[in-house]
């Protein structure tokens, strides 16, 4: 399969997308895009560590917040914004991923729950600083540096998200295609053995934590400054609960799939919400019907057809959970 | 001011909210000791257990009867869940997968009470004949909250006794020894999974009957409260009866204590706790290391 022929046909679709779609559409495309992100940070940890995060929440909502609080005291241009959003996240998560891997399983969600659940009490306890229940509201996308100023337009936002996006995704892809990344299906598929093989795993599992939380972050950032507001709901357990949901059913260990899981929930989300309160309802019976009986996702699902084609073995190195083929 | 009896009102109360949180947590972590199943929806089934309760008080006008009907009823739907959905993931290699479907579980089962039962929260109110007030060193305390103590004792008790004791105990904790040993000497074993599950899910009815009249019952109660059991059972040991005990004792104290004294950090001390046990002890008080 070539998939650079598919990336460069994906990515000119989605460039094309919002010229053809009407205007006030664009906001639900950026919110999917951001979305998508999100998903694609947490798989990281779901697909690839097989460390179910129940607080992933947490991620976003330092992504928010920190964008937030730094723009609400220095006016500095929204993409430096950005970086030191991303960077304040990275920071918090690294004692946040040195505990949380001291634990696997349940015990792991949990953990990540509860640092959320904390970060979400944070928020009321210093209220004078985050606003408490009523969050920080106005904040700026200010222009810059050298005067760039397009990613300010609703247009131009969507293509700074998408580029976001999109270099995330081949990041991540180069992640978990290297080496580092098959010590990580090591983990996944039997922790003791990848460590009798000598390798440190838990130092493994804190990189892949900082990295999930620094990719959740910048999509946390990216809704803040697209949202203008930042409020406690992005750390509620809810938040977490739905990105869980939009990496299982688009498909735990491939990257698209969640990110297709992600942009995919916005869309429903947002179509079905307008016609009936059953939305939640509808959701929650989909994502047990796929734990049920499509563990592998939508993009799984997809894959593994088309694979199960001619023969063309490991042409993808096998990553994918074990699908139709035997 | 009598700072004795200050104190000792605020223990007591502590043990009352204790008691709610043990029904619900042990009966997670028995569920969990026995069949290795994280059920996330255990507080939306304790929710529902509220809410059945709030029915069956408005169709008989009896606390008594709620308190009796409701567990039957939330046991039944818990033992239905079990037989249809949860039994087809036993071979899953993956344990993530039942805390994946619980917690869908979790999702569609409050959207089912929102339409059943709607958006307002529906107030019990404490049955008249646990209405009155106890003057103990010359503070009043409330009756109820005496109530649940010595019912939560007493539940203690007997779930203890039942466990050591009784020949359905035994069955219970060989299965969760060696369960593939039990099978094989002709015992079923899946009907012990089902029914450890129903009673699981029915204990934690109980804490929901018990704590409507204090908190009223409203959607959302059983995400707070999930995540209290959880803490608990983290503290106590994953499948550790005792250890659910000790826990809940801990963390209503933690909660009781911390919203006199450090109101502001009320919400986060439960969960500092927790990080503190797992720090010095990553399985919990009286859990394997795992």
């Amino acid at each position: 399969m070539n998939w650079r022929l598919g990336f460069v046909v994906t990515a000119a679709a989605c460039a094309v997308l919002p010229l053809v779609v009407p205007q006030h559409s664009l906001t639900i495309l950026v919110e999917a895009l951001i979305l998508g992100l999100f998903a694609m940070s947490l798989d990281l940890l779901v697909g690839y560590c097989r460390l179910y995060s129940f607080g992933h929440a947490a991620a976003y909502g330092l992504g928010a917040y920190s964008y937030a609080l730094i723009l609400t005291y220095v006016p500095l241009p929204l993409p430096v914004g950005i970086l030191l959003a991303v960077a304040v996240t990275i920071l918090i998560a690294i004692p946040i991923a040195w505990i949380c891997t001291r634990s696997t399983g349940v015990s792991f969600a949990m953990l990540t729950l509860a640092f959320a659940q904390l970060g979400y009490a944070m928020l009321f306890r210093f209220r004078d600083v985050t606003g408490g229940s009523d969050g920080l509201v106005g904040i700026p996308r200010h222009p810059g540096p050298l005067g760039i100023d397009w990613f300010q337009s609703k247009l131009g936002y969507y293509y700074l998200v998408l580029v976001c996006l999109l270099g995330s995704y081949l990041l991540c892809r180069a992640i978990v295609r290297s080496p580092f990344g098959a010590v990580l299906a090591g983990i996944r598929e039997n922790e003791p053995k990848t460590i009798a093989l000598g390798y440190n795993t838990r130092a493994y599992k804190i990189t892949t934590v900082v990295l999930a939380y620094g990719f959740g972050g910048l999509a946390g950032a990216l809704y803040a400054a697209f949202a203008g507001f930042a409020s406690p709901e992005l750390f509620f357990w809810l938040t977490s609960g739905r990105v869980l949901i939009m990496v299982i059913v688009g498909g735990a260990g491939t990257l698209i799939g969640p990110i297709l899981g992600g942009v995919s929930f916005v869309f429903l989300e947002h179509q079905l919400s307008q016609v009936t309160d059953l939305w939640p309802l509808i959701f929650g019976t989909i994502f047990m019907a796929f734990v049920m009986f499509a563990p592998q996702g939508i993009w799984g699902i997809l894959t593994s057809r088309f694979r199960s084609k001619p023969a063309a073995p490991n042409s993808d190195s096998g990553k994918e959970a074990p699908g139709a083929a035997t | 001011m009598n700072w004795f009896g200050f104190i000792l009102a605020q223990c007591l109360n502590a043990l009352s909210q204790a008691s709610i949180l043990f029904f619900i947590a042990c009966g997670l972590t028995l569920i969990f000791g026995i069949m290795r199943i994280v059920n996330f929806a255990h507080g939306v089934i304790f929710m529902l257990g509220a809410y059945v309760g709030y029915t069956a008080n408005v169709v008989t006008g009896s606390f008594l009867v709620s308190l009796v009907v409701a567990p039957v009823v939330v046991g039944l739907v818990g033992m239905a869940f079990e037989r249809t959905l949860l039994r087809h993931l036993y071979g899953r290699r993956d344990g993530g997968a039942y805390l994946l479907l619980t917690f869908g579980l979790a999702v569609v089962l409050s959207e089912v009470i929102r339409l059943i039962w709607g958006v307002q929260p529906l107030g019990t109110g404490i049955p008249d004949f646990l209405r009155g007030v106890v003057i103990i060193l010359d503070q009043p305390f409330p009756l109820y909250r005496l109530f649940l103590i010595g019912l939560g004792v007493a539940a203690a008790i007997a779930i203890w006794q039942f466990l050591e004791r009784a020949r359905p105990g035994l069955l219970i904790r060989a299965v969760s020894q060696n369960s593939e040993m039990v099978h094989a000497l002709g015992t079923d074993v899946d009907m012990v999974r089902t029914a450890v599950f129903g009673f699981g899910c029915a204990l934690a009815a109980v804490g929901g009957v018990l704590a409507a009249p204090l908190v009223t019952a409203f959607l959302g109660m059983g995400t707070s409260v999930v995540i209290d059991a959880f803490v608990i059972v983290i503290i106590g040991g994953m499948g550790s009866f005792l250890g659910s005990i000790i826990g809940s004792v801990l963390v209503a104290f933690v909660q009781v204590m911390g919203a006199y004294y450090f109101q502001d950090l009320a919400l986060a001390l439960m969960y500092l706790l927790m990080l503190l046990v797992l720090i010095i002890r990553p399985g919990g008080l009286l859990g394997k290391e795992d």
